[in-house]
């Protein structure tokens, strides 16, 4: 009615039509895959034709990293929330966790780089710092079990399949995906869990808002020094270039997310892991001068970065003034080839349903990984649409259509505008280093470490407690 | 100035067909109504949030009805129905376990019961293709008398391959309608308060109810709020209903129903009577009374038809 082909119809669609199913889902990211795998797990919908697409080659690095996980924690790693455990507990998956590569932590040290404003976040379990790949093989193991109790009617799971194209039946207004193999499938109800450039969402013509924080993310695994041992804690320390986070894993190890503008992200990237290292333990405790000065090296006389950084260090550690208790311990070793970085941006779709479709995960919002909210928001989405599809389907209603799939919508987009709001905001308070702006910016923090109510509020925003 | 809903009319001759036909004036209206029925974001949104929540009053009262061990045979086969408070004695594990396991058993049971539908008046096909979708559902006939109406119906059903075999219209009086065939649930829906004899077209479609099957209507009561939402407000202020789709004398009221739902009372019983109404921001909703607006019902036939109780009308 209102749309869209990506591109023109093919001709003879409907005699190359391979099967007819009741939904697709395209994306085996954790969005796709938790939810697939509540789907399969759901007494209502298990019954319900269903294949999910993903374009890489996944069921091999998922059953491999099972079987003989990797020595090092993958640099990709977020931070969930209970109510998100919680539901990764509920549809099962939670049952194949790899549990000696998880970190629970229940406090953060925020500090920034000007006033020395802290504010410590305190709360029983705040989150959970685990890998991606992780969440994504428990869940294909979960799927894998939930295909073996019901085997006559599958979930199908196609990996290293690229949706190509995507158009519309011409009468029934159906979707109907060309894949990569050739096999053409129309389905009743297309879900779109196919991350931040989403096809789907493209399909729909549905705008996603938003701008880009012109910050990279820079990311890499990293270990501390082993000589303290010390409760697991989050850090994140607001410099007026971006935030540092140093955030707990398993055996004194930590995941680094560095925000950072391009021109510095450029620098970073031309340093060796040894140099980049050192960086990050400067970022940790030197003043923005320093760092400014720093940069500036490691851009021109990359040699002399270390003695230069290890020198102020030294002097930094030394100073009576300075409590090593208010620092992150300093980093000893970043995992070769962890080291990746991706640009920062805040974006949500104007809708997340349309006739036959509906938008799940970073395909319907994306945010900076500042407050580690991307997965939780996507874990809280797959919940509420498939609770939408059960009620749609107890009412006999067309699952497909977009009245069945309202409640989804009205339920979800305005938790994640809200709090696509809250982490924009604290990116926008803390980026900056106009003097006023600070003060009121330092006046703020202590004002919320000192009224415990504000800061249970935040608490609670985060962790998505109520 | 208002029609009686009399009782009496259960014992007009039921064959003759005019009593359960549409009138002329109707008809063109719903003519007109026809090709708009599945703008579901326009002009018929509220008739389609209104399924909504007429599917939950349905599938509620059926799953309400299901006893989990009817089937037992042993004590062994009996799932454990703990006492109705069981969730403030036991721990949550073990309660939400037992509530899992009485939700499942239900649920199996729902999901085999392959039911027997006929949805009289059944417009461009809502409700129709609705109860054709549920996994407890066989076959569900739907008839009306408006050409058009029964024309799009039939389009629109062609657009989901699973209605395919589930589903069938007829352009019929319910007259027509032969006595012997009978279903396990006979629904009336916005229909009673657009015919010149109800209680004929209910005393009908009541016939066609199996014994153990169900009756649901949905209808408006004769009152001042009716009035002032539906025609008032929703025909000529907010215009969210398309004009001219009621007429206030039709309206009938819940305890008229009830009246003569009461003359059958050794063959049917009410189990539920809830109203409702609408709110553009929230959709439709139940309210605390079924005496005033918009309202629900369910009637449930008796397995047996227990002994006729004479009272003579004429005494009361
Ligand atoms: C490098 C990196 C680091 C990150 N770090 C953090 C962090 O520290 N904390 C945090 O909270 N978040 C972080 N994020 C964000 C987080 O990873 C996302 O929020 C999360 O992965 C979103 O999951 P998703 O399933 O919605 O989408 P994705 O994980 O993006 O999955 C989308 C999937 O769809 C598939 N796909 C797309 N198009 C097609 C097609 N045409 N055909 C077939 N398949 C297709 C893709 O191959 C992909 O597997 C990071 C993201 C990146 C890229
Ligand atoms: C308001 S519509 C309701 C349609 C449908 N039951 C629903 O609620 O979605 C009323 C319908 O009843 C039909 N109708 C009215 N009088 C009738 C009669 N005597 N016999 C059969 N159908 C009739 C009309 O043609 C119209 O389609």
């Amino acid at each position: 009615m209102f749309r869209r082909y990506l591109s023109s119809t093919a001709r003879n669609w409907n005699s190359a039509v391979t099967t007819t199913n009741d939904i697709v889902i395209i994306g085996g990211g954790p969005a796709g895959l938790s939810l697939a795998s509540a789907i399969k797990t759901s007494p209502i919908l298990k019954d319900l034709k269903c294949t999910l697409i993903e374009g890489n080659k996944l069921i091999d690095s998922l059953e491999s990293y099972y079987n003989n996980p990797p020595e090092y924690i993958d640099k990709r790693v977020v931070s969930i929330t209970p109510t998100s455990m919680d539901f990764l507990k509920k549809i099962g998956g939670w049952d194949y966790v790899k549990h000696d590569r998880i970190e629970t932590y229940d406090n953060i040290h925020t500090y920034d780089s000007i006033s020395g404003a802290k504010m410590e976040f305190d709360s029983p379990e705040l989150a959970t710092m685990i890998e991606n790949i992780n969440i994504q093989s428990m869940l294909y193991q979960n799927i894998k079990r939930a295909n073996n109790e019901s085997t006559e009617n599958e979930l199908i799971l196609l990996d290293n399949t690229k949706v190509i194209k995507i158009e519309e039946d011409p009468h029934s207004e159906w979707p109907i995906l060309e894949l990569s193999n050739g096999n053409k499938i129309k389905t009743r109800l297309l879900i779109g869990c196919d991350g931040y450039n989403s096809p789907v969402r493209k399909f729909a013509q549905i705008e996603s808002r938003g701008w880009s924080y012109n910050r990279w993310g820079n990311v890499a695994t990293c270990k501390y020094r082993d000589n303290e041992i010390r409760l697991s804690t989050g850090w994140q320390r607001f410099l007026t270039t971006g935030t540092l986070a140093l955030l707990p894993l398993p055996n004194n190890w930590c995941s680094l997310v560095w925000s950072v503008p391009p021109e510095i992200s450029n620098i970073l990237n031309k340093l060796n892991d040894e140099q980049f290292k050192f960086m990050i333990n400067a970022a940790a405790k030197l003043s923005e001068g320093e760092l400014k000065y720093l940069y500036q090296i490691a851009d021109n006389d990359s040699d002399k970065l270390i003695d230069e950084i290890k020198w102020r260090l030294e002097i930094f550690n030394n100073k009576p003034t300075n409590n090593s208790e208010d620092y992150p311990l300093e980093i000893e070793f970043i995992v070769p080839n962890s080291r990746a970085k991706f640009p920062l941006k805040l974006s949500n779709a104007d809708s997340y349903i349309e006739d036959r479709i509906a938008l799940v995960g970073d395909a319907a919002h994306t945010t900076n990984p500042l407050a580690g909210q991307g997965l939780n928001m996507g874990q809280a989405d797959v919940k509420s649409l498939v609770e939408t599809l059960e009620k749609s389907y107890m009412r006999g209603l067309d699952i497909g259509s977009k009245i069945a799939l309202e409640p989804y919508w009205s339920d979800r987009y305005l938790p994640n505008h809200v709090m696509l709001g809250i982490v924009d905001k604290i990116h926008k308070i803390y980026s900056t280093d106009f003097t006023p702006i600070v003060w009121a910016r330092s006046f703020g923090v202590n004002v919320l470490n000192n009224v415990p109510f504000i800061k249970d509020f935040m608490v609670q925003q985060i962790s998505h407690k109520d | 100035m208002f029609r009686r809903f009399s009782t009496v009319s259960r014992h007009f001759n039921a064959g003759k067909s005019n009593f359960t036909s549409i009138t002329q004036s109707e008809k063109e209206h719903f003519q007109q109504l026809a090709s708009t029925w599945w703008d579901s974001h326009g002009s018929q949104r509220i008739l389609h949030k209104m399924n909504i929540l007429r599917m939950d009053f349905i599938s509620d009262n059926v799953r309400s009805h299901i006893k989990v061990n009817a089937d037992a045979e042993t004590d062994d086969e009996k799932l454990f129905i703990p006492g109705w408070n069981h969730e403030n004695i036991l721990p949550k594990e073990i309660s939400n376990q037992i509530n899992k396991e009485l939700d499942d058993a239900t649920w199996n049971m729902y999901k085999e019961m392959k039911l027997q539908c006929l949805d009289i008046g059944c417009g461009g096909g809502l409700l129709s293709e609705s109860l054709a979708r549920l996994p407890n559902v066989e076959k569900v006939t739907g008839i009306d008398m408006t050409p058009e109406v029964i024309e799009v119906a039939n389009q629109h059903k062609l657009l989901d391959p699973m209605l395919s075999n589930k589903l069938e219209y007829k352009l019929t009086s319910l007259d027509d309608i032969p006595n012997s065939n009978k279903y396990d649930i006979v629904t009336c829906m916005e229909m009673l308060e657009h015919v010149d004899y109800p209680a004929i077209v209910l005393d009908k479609a009541l016939s066609h109810v199996k014994p153990g099957g169900y009756f649901f209507l949905s209808t408006i009561n004769r009152d001042l709020v009716s009035w002032f939402t539906t025609i008032f407000m929703g025909e000529h202020i907010l215009k969210i209903v398309p004009l001219g789709t009621h007429t206030f004398s039709k309206y009938i009221k819940e305890s008229e129903i009830r009246a003569f739902v009461n003359t059958l009372k050794n063959e049917f019983e009410i189990i539920d009577s809830k109203g409702c109404a609408y709110l553009p921001a929230v959709g439709w909703f139940y309210t605390p009374s079924s005496n005033i607006g918009n309202y629900m019902m369910a009637l449930k036939r008796k397995e047996v038809v227990e002994p006729v109780v004479l009272v003579k009308e004429e005494a009361k």
